[in-house]
């Protein structure tokens, strides 16, 4: 990720969070401020602390709500969002196999192809939401879309 | 100049739905276009307004070009369509879709009307 | 909810959930975009409802008995009709089909035979696997893809091939290795990941590759060190580890290989390799997936085995079986035809100019539902309904796997079902005393 590249990678815990790449995401979202982060107010990391204040500039602070976005122009219907996402692995047994989930959907489930184009249904039991640690960076709809039509981020 | 041809299957440029939902009208515009390599539409002076004509031994189409930096170079790409078919060879009892040798050059005639095509299979 | 199976391409999807009152369909979920087209059909702007005739180059409506007396006018003065299409036909109107060529003598043909040609009879001959979708999920660790773009034309295949989690390979996506060979940039290379492997060779240049992984699998080292085809001499050792250590290996196989300008040598040559890896290894194999077009694109060669005891095109004369190596490209090229009867397919789109502007000139009689480049030439058109939505029947899937297609929603009034159209055409031949 672009912010984590400028931290100092040595998760001393100090900003109270257990990893730089979980601080990182932090940063990205609004929930903390670059100060939060104290071996980058040294001198050493100087060249860091400005780049880090360019980039996030005048939205340090401020809360970003994370945003899933499918262009229903690119989608055609394929179901890989909706077998490769963990969410609906974890709730929805028929997608384990490729299968379409069941209808009226479940509770968790994230993806649905609806009328020959995917939609999401509700983003509160995303990973990137919900998750500690290392499974908060879960990507895997972008990554594996082959129409690149679903894209993460911030606003 | 010379090129290889070769006809691909789109999913957003499909004959069959255009023929059911469609008209003359969106069949021309959603499947008489080529795929050309960057450097072959800049080295050729392509522009919007101008068409390619694609020709071998067995008949000619005008078509409108589209940039995609996908395509290999000295390389051109149709959608399976009635033009992508005016060219395509029959010897021997097979049928080649696919490595053609074509002729292209630039040109400003309109691009192939449908019902022109259908009237040169009648033979009227 | 219940559960339906999709006609739109050979794939036959049977998890589809369709909303609807038994008079219209509300809603489909879980289908791809080519699944929900078809089920638009049943609604479509172009879509033909009653039959047609063309009078003096304008196609006019007329009744049943008109067009199916016009029909039988027209295949009584004929000696030698063509008979083509039906692979978007059930397995019931292909019997159907094939019982109408012999009573009037006919040559019968699928697109099968355009589509895939003699890759299944050679396949048979070098003894090597058709291996089912279900073996794929459930065994496969490597699959490879070459000339096919799944991501364009039968979207669901990579999410129920690779990405599904089988019971030997529950990790699913990690556990399977990809290797895409097609010169051009697909929309497939998109779902590559980490250890997949992407050949882009030079267009046309497949027989040198395949030849050069036969040898090197025979005699160690033999490949150039500036590379074969456009690929360098390291992908190409590292592919052949994955094909000879793989435990359970597919190909699949699309157009680009089989519509290539040397197809015939060149799927000899890759089938040999296939027989060449499955030999040299003790304990995996590695099988063969021909990728389909219309839903029952394999269903055709399934009928005319068991009826007929061969694959391919179908001559009768004097209403029995004639030997013969023809398909309808070469009856087209001899013109070898007076009439014919196309179902289900639009021809004159599909063919080149040289085939379909030899098609045009003979009377044509078109049974199909929605309007097509055939339908602008033809001169009567018969519609039917639509199998898997107004009409049941039996399909077979890409992977030679037969699937019941059920009947969802009524037809339009007085629109039939390819079997019944058939099966009345050759009662009224045979009231008629031919």
């Amino acid at each position: 990720m672009e912010l984590y590249k400028f931290l100092p990678k040595t998760n001393c815990k100090k900003c109270g969070k257990p990893t730089c790449m979980a601080f990182a995401l932090d940063l990205l979202q609004g929930k903390v401020k670059i100060d939060d982060c104290p071996p980058l107010l040294e001198p050493k990391y100087q060249k860091q602390y400005a780049s880090l204040k360019e980039l996030i500039g005048s939205e340090e602070g401020q809360q970003k709500e994370l945003r899933i976005n499918i262009d229903s122009d690119l989608c055609d219907g394929c179901g890989i969002c909706v077998t490769v996402c963990p969410v609906n692995a974890r709730y929805c047994p028929p997608s384990l196999s490729g299968k379409a989930p069941d209808y009226p959907p479940e509770k968790h489930q994230l993806f649905q192809v609806k009328s020959g184009k995917c939609e999401l249904l509700k983003i509160e039991y995303c990973r990137r939401i919900e998750a500690e640690g290392r499974e908060r960076e879960c990507r895997v709809c972008e990554t594996y879309c082959p129409r690149e039509a679903i894209k993460i981020e911030y606003v | 100049m010379e090129m290889i041809l070769n006809t691909i299957r789109k999913i957003d440029n499909d004959q069959a739905k255009e023929f059911a939902f469609g008209d003359n009208q969106s069949l021309e515009e959603k499947l008489a276009f080529a795929f050309l390599n960057p450097k072959d539409y800049t080295s050729l002076n392509l522009t919007k307004e101008k068409h390619l004509k694609i020709s071998n031994s067995i008949g000619s189409i005008v078509v409108k070009v589209i940039e995609d930096e996908n395509v290999p170079e000295k390389s051109i790409l149709l959608p399976v369509s009635i033009w992508a078919n005016q060219i395509t060879i029959v010897e021997n009892g097979e049928l080649h879709f696919k490595n053609i040798k074509v002729t292209i050059e630039v040109t400003n005639d309109p691009i192939s009307k449908y019902s022109d095509i259908i009237k040169q299979i009648k033979g009227d | 909810m219940k559960r339906f199976t999709c006609s739109g391409c050979s794939l036959l999807c049977d998890d589809i959930i369709v909303r609807s009152d038994g008079l219209f369909i509300d809603e489909v979920i879980g289908s791809c975009m080519k699944g929900k087209e078809r089920f638009d059909q049943v609604t479509s702007k172009n879509r033909i409802t009653s039959p047609m005739i063309r009078r003096k180059n304008d196609l006019q409506k007329v009744e049943w008995d008109e067009a199916i007396k016009e029909t039988i006018t027209i295949l009584k003065n004929s000696s030698k009709p063509l008979l083509y299409g039906f692979s978007n036909s059930s397995c019931e109107a292909q019997s159907k089909g094939i019982e109408l060529a012999q009573l009037i003598n006919g040559f019968i043909d699928s697109n099968a035979s355009i589509c895939q040609g003699k890759v299944l009879n050679l396949a048979k001959e070098l003894g090597i696997n058709l291996s089912t979708i279900t073996e794929v999920i459930n065994k496969a660790d490597l699959l490879i893809l070459w000339g096919a773009n799944p991501a364009e034309t039968i979207p669901r295949l990579l999410n129920k091939t690779l990405f599904s989690r089988g019971k030997f390979r529950m990790t699913g996506r990690e556990i399977k290795t990809l290797i895409i060979i097609d010169p051009v940039k697909t929309a497939s290379f998109n779902v590559m990941g980490v250890r997949d492997i992407a050949l882009r060779i030079k267009a046309g240049k497949d027989l040198e590759l395949v030849r050069a992984l036969k040898e090197e699998c025979c005699q160690n080292d033999s490949i150039p060190s500036e590379g074969v085809a456009g690929i360098d001499s390291e992908d190409l050792k590292r592919i052949l580890l994955h094909i000879t250590g793989t435990e359970n290996g597919v190909i699949f196989l699309g157009q680009g290989i089989l519509k290539s300008t040397q197809d015939n040598v060149l799927i000899r040559e890759i089938l040999d390799f296939i027989q060449v890896i499955n030999s040299k290894q003790q304990k995996g194999r590695v099988s063969l997936i021909l990728m389909g077009g219309h839903y029952n694109m394999a269903g055709f060669d399934h009928i005319a085995l068991s009826s007929c005891g061969k694959i391919g095109g179908l001559q009768f004369k004097n209403k029995q079986l004639v030997e013969t190596e023809d398909t309808i490209v070469s009856k087209l090229e001899r013109d070898d035809f007076d009439c014919s009867i196309i179902i289900g397919t639009d021809v004159i789109s599909h063919l080149p100019y040289t085939l379909s502007s030899k098609l045009a000139k003979k009377p044509l009689i078109l049974i199909d539902n929605h309007r097509t480049a055939t339908a602008d030439i033809a001169n009567i058109i018969l519609p039917t309904a639509i199998t898997g939505i107004e009409c049941e029947g039996l399909a077979i899937r890409l992977d030679q796997v037969p699937i019941h297609l059920e009947k969802i929603i009524n037809p339009p009034s007085n629109i039939p079902s390819d079997e019944d159209l058939l099966n009345k055409i050759i009662m009224r031949l045979n009231e008629g005393g031919s």
